[in-house]
């Protein structure tokens, strides 16, 4: 049987359409398996560019800036009785069925660090590259952000530092300690959930809209 | 292994001569399809001359094949490719406006360089009118900024929206463009006599 002659158009048509049938086929998505390049991994976490401190964050906050997704990794009523501002609850239990776009930029904390630099090494392995955590997570967002510490023979420059870290203090619903020059005992508690960003007293800058709210 | 960027095998500075090298290549194509010229970029709104379709649809196709099947080879990983967020309504306002600018200027904003590059004066002026363009819509976006962000559904993909297979949809595409030619043919024999 002679094939009747083809034009070359018809000829890439066919092609096309062969290789688009064979694509029905295809798994065009990484699956759960990636490699990982180890020295990379140790480079990065000994340069210490994973990390936002709370300071960084708290500002980010107040910037109203939407370019990353913060994560809070703790139970659920851990995150209903606090959190901080913009964050979206994920456990680690969830995380990995979690519809995270990898070119998000993802900022994850939990109680200490732990957890979150566990859950840190768990997206690495599924090909998130733009993974941070909070230094310290919520136990240095307390210290560094809710309840900042004068010490007690302070320089000007320090002095200066607290009061900038004063103000973000107060707009975050917390309370700097040791105005008078005394370090008073650390508050145990956590602010109300109701009084970060929407109170708005002291903000050192006016947040703009928030890209997720309630979330 | 790719995209090369997000996976830094290369910074901004080579990004930038690997995008002007690219260009060059995309201009010097669309030249060689005749599209630097506006009476061959006017005629698809006439019917008569399809070449507007068919090159810009056997770019989609090839570009689809070849994504789909480096993924599936495991060379580039898709996830990772930047989309543009789809706001259906703006982007459907938008799609219009610059088809009427394409109808009564005889370009495209690409199309239009190419032109401008082979020293055509319309070219020079389409591209003049871009940017006089731009800066309108700088000015004015305050005011329709709400407009412009409405509608908003992230980085989403076909297969996602209508919960298809991948395989499918590239099929159905290749299918819809091979069948798009063939009409492109008969409308161009129907419509090539008039002109």
């Amino acid at each position: 049987m002679k094939l009747p002659a083809l034009t070359t158009n018809q000829k890439l048509a066919t092609v096309a359409v062969v290789l688009g049938a064979l694509a029905l086929f295809s798994v065009p998505h990484r699956g759960p398996v990636v490699t990982l390049d180890t020295r990379e991994l140790a480079l990065i976490v000994d340069k210490e560019v994973d990390h936002v401190t709370p300071s960084e964050l708290a500002a980010w906050i107040v910037q109203g800036r939407s370019d990353y997704r913060l994560i809070d990794l703790r139970a659920e009523s851990d995150y209903a009785a606090y959190h901080i501002p913009t964050a979206e609850n994920v456990t680690v239990a969830a995380l990995p069925e979690f519809p995270f776009l990898r070119t998000e930029k993802i900022v994850l904390y939990s109680d200490g660090g732990i957890h979150a630099a566990q859950a840190w090494m768990l997206m690495q392995a599924q090909g998130y590259r733009a993974v941070y955590t909070v230094l310290g997570g919520l136990e240095g967002w307390k210290d560094d952000v809710l309840y900042p510490a004068l010490p007690a023979q302070a320089s000007g420059v320090e002095r200066a530092r607290f009061e900038r870290a004063a103000a973000l203090s107060r707009f975050f619903g917390g309370e700097p300690r040791a105005e008078g020059g005394t370090v008073a005992p650390l508050p145990m508690g956590l602010p109300k959930l109701a009084a970060p960003v929407s109170s708005g007293a002291v903000s050192p800058v006016a947040p703009r809209k928030k890209k997720k709210e309630g979330c | 292994m790719a995209p090369f960027y997000k996976y830094g095998f290369f910074g901004d500075e080579m990004s930038l001569i690997l995008a002007f090298v690219l260009g060059t290549g995309f201009g010097f194509f669309l030249e060689r399809a005749g599209f630097g010229s506006a009476r061959k970029l006017a005629a698809q709104f006439y019917l008569y001359d399809m070449s507007v379709f068919k090159v810009m649809f056997t770019a989609i196709v090839t570009a689809m094949l070849g994504v789909t099947y480096l993924g599936w080879l495991g060379w580039l990983d898709l996830s990772l490719v930047y989309l543009v967020p789809t706001h259906l309504v703006p982007q459907i306002v938008g799609g219009l406006v610059l088809g009427v600018g394409f109808v009564v200027g005889g370009y495209c904003p690409g199309t239009s360089v190419a032109s401008l590059a082979t020293g055509r004066i319309d070219g020079f002026v389409y591209a003049f009118g871009i940017g006089a363009g731009t800066l309108v819509y700088a000015e004015v976006y305050p005011w329709i900024k709400g407009f412009v962000n409405s509608n908003g559904m992230g980085q989403v993909t076909l297969p996602e929206v209508f919960d298809l297979p991948w395989g499918l949809v590239v099929f159905a595409v290749v299918l819809i463009a091979v069948a798009g030619f063939s009409a492109a043919t008969l409308v161009e024999r129907r419509f090539g006599d008039e002109a």
